[in-house]
């Protein structure tokens, strides 16, 4: 019994030095590598590398900045979707206007239906959304101007409903 | 000496004639550098279980070996698992949960139950080494008929002419020409016997 106790506490006490070692080892990399993605996403989303980036809600809200001149804000939010949460990013101009959405792509964690609720990541659905302002951001049948996807409009619920509790989550951020 | 090595490549390799391991094979076989990556990973923590369970062999108790067998092994899959994120980040990405799921790969508790528990490390080392080399060959095989057939390509380099790589036989990068990639190459490897 003493002996059992004995070799897996000294297996564990080993494997956990080892991984210690190993995770202060790799740390900056790893973490230089998910910011490096989190820029990449920011810039695909507003198409402009000159813009820079100020994190006020780390891995959810982010300020965006052309030179010192604050233009408007970043933030991930969540819609109900038809398989679950439906993450979508949001950018916001000063004047409460969104410039572009781009909802996370299956790879990113989306769990709707391949082939039809997946078609919110197109430009398709997703261009809609630019240079609109909230009140318009509904779906056409909900009396706004959002197309919902044929065969997927739970799927383009979810996504418009992310950008409005988004909206009305971060407004303040917008000063 | 060198048997240890042979068998775990052909006589006992472990996807197509054991047949375990079979789910990251069919999983991330889609691109060569996918199956490499998987391969080298694999390869990797299969030597090093191996190696540290024969070492470890005195003084594990019958009665827990399991639990110690699991801690070395997911020790080294989450090494494996920091270093590939820092250094190889495009393959980490695409290996996704495929790298950190290597823990429950049953070719590596297989061998430590049925091979490095009862072998000095010396022999222990070599079977890790052969049947990581067999699974990353199998792996390889497969990702080689999906990626050609697939999107007419080879590690990304179109082989198969413009043509074809416009129209593939997109089959083959979906699951279900997973399956049929593998029924064929154990049907071969049968008709060898």
């Amino acid at each position: 019994m003493i002996r059992m106790i004995r070799s897996l506490v000294l297996v564990c006490v080993v494997a956990a030095g080892l991984l210690s070692w190993v995770y202060l080892f790799t740390k900056d990399r790893i973490e230089e590598d998910t910011r490096q993605k989190v820029r990449a996403n920011l810039v695909e989303l507003l198409g402009d590398t000159t813009l820079t980036f100020k994190p006020v809600i780390p891995d959810t809200l982010w300020e965006f900045y052309r030179d010192t001149t604050k233009l408007g804000i970043i933030f991930r939010s969540y819609g109900k979707g038809y398989g679950g949460p439906i993450p979508v990013l949001v950018a916001l101009s000063m004047d409460t206007t969104i410039l572009a959405i781009r909802p996370a792509t299956p790879a990113e964690g989306l769990k709707e239906t391949p082939g039809l609720g997946t078609k919110v990541t197109e430009p398709d659905f997703t261009n809609q959304f630019k240079n609109k302002k909230p009140s318009q951001i509904k779906l056409k049948k909900d009396g706004g101007e959002i197309d919902a996807i044929t065969g997927a409009t739970i799927s383009s619920r979810g996504v418009v409903e992310a950008v409005q509790v988004g909206i009305a989550k971060y407004l303040k951020y917008l000063r | 000496m060198k048997k240890y090595i042979w068998d775990g490549i052909f006589k006992n390799n472990p996807v197509l004639v054991l047949m375990i391991g079979l789910c990251p094979t069919v999983a991330v076989s889609t691109t060569v550098q996918n199956a490499l990556g998987m391969g080298v990973a694999v390869l990797f923590v299969l030597t090093m279980s191996n190696l540290t369970i024969s070492l470890l062999r005195p003084m594990v108790p019958e009665s827990i070996r399991i639990p110690i067998f699991i801690i070395v092994i997911s020790t080294f899959v989450t090494i494996t698992d920091y270093v590939m994120h820092a250094y190889a980040p495009a393959i980490h990405k695409n290996l996704g949960i495929f790298v950190p799921l290597i823990v429950v790969n049953c070719i590596i508790l297989g061998r430590a139950e049925a091979f490095a528990s009862k072998h000095t490390p010396l022999p222990a080392i070599l079977d890790g080494i052969g049947s990581g080399i067999g699974f990353t060959l199998a792996i390889l095989g497969m990702a080689i008929i999906r990626e050609l057939l697939g999107s007419g390509k080879l590690a990304g380099h179109i082989v198969l002419g413009t043509k074809f790589a416009a129209t593939p036989i997109l089959f083959f990068s979906l699951p279900p020409g997973a399956f049929l990639a593998i029924a064929v190459l154990i049907a071969l490897t049968r008709l060898r016997k």
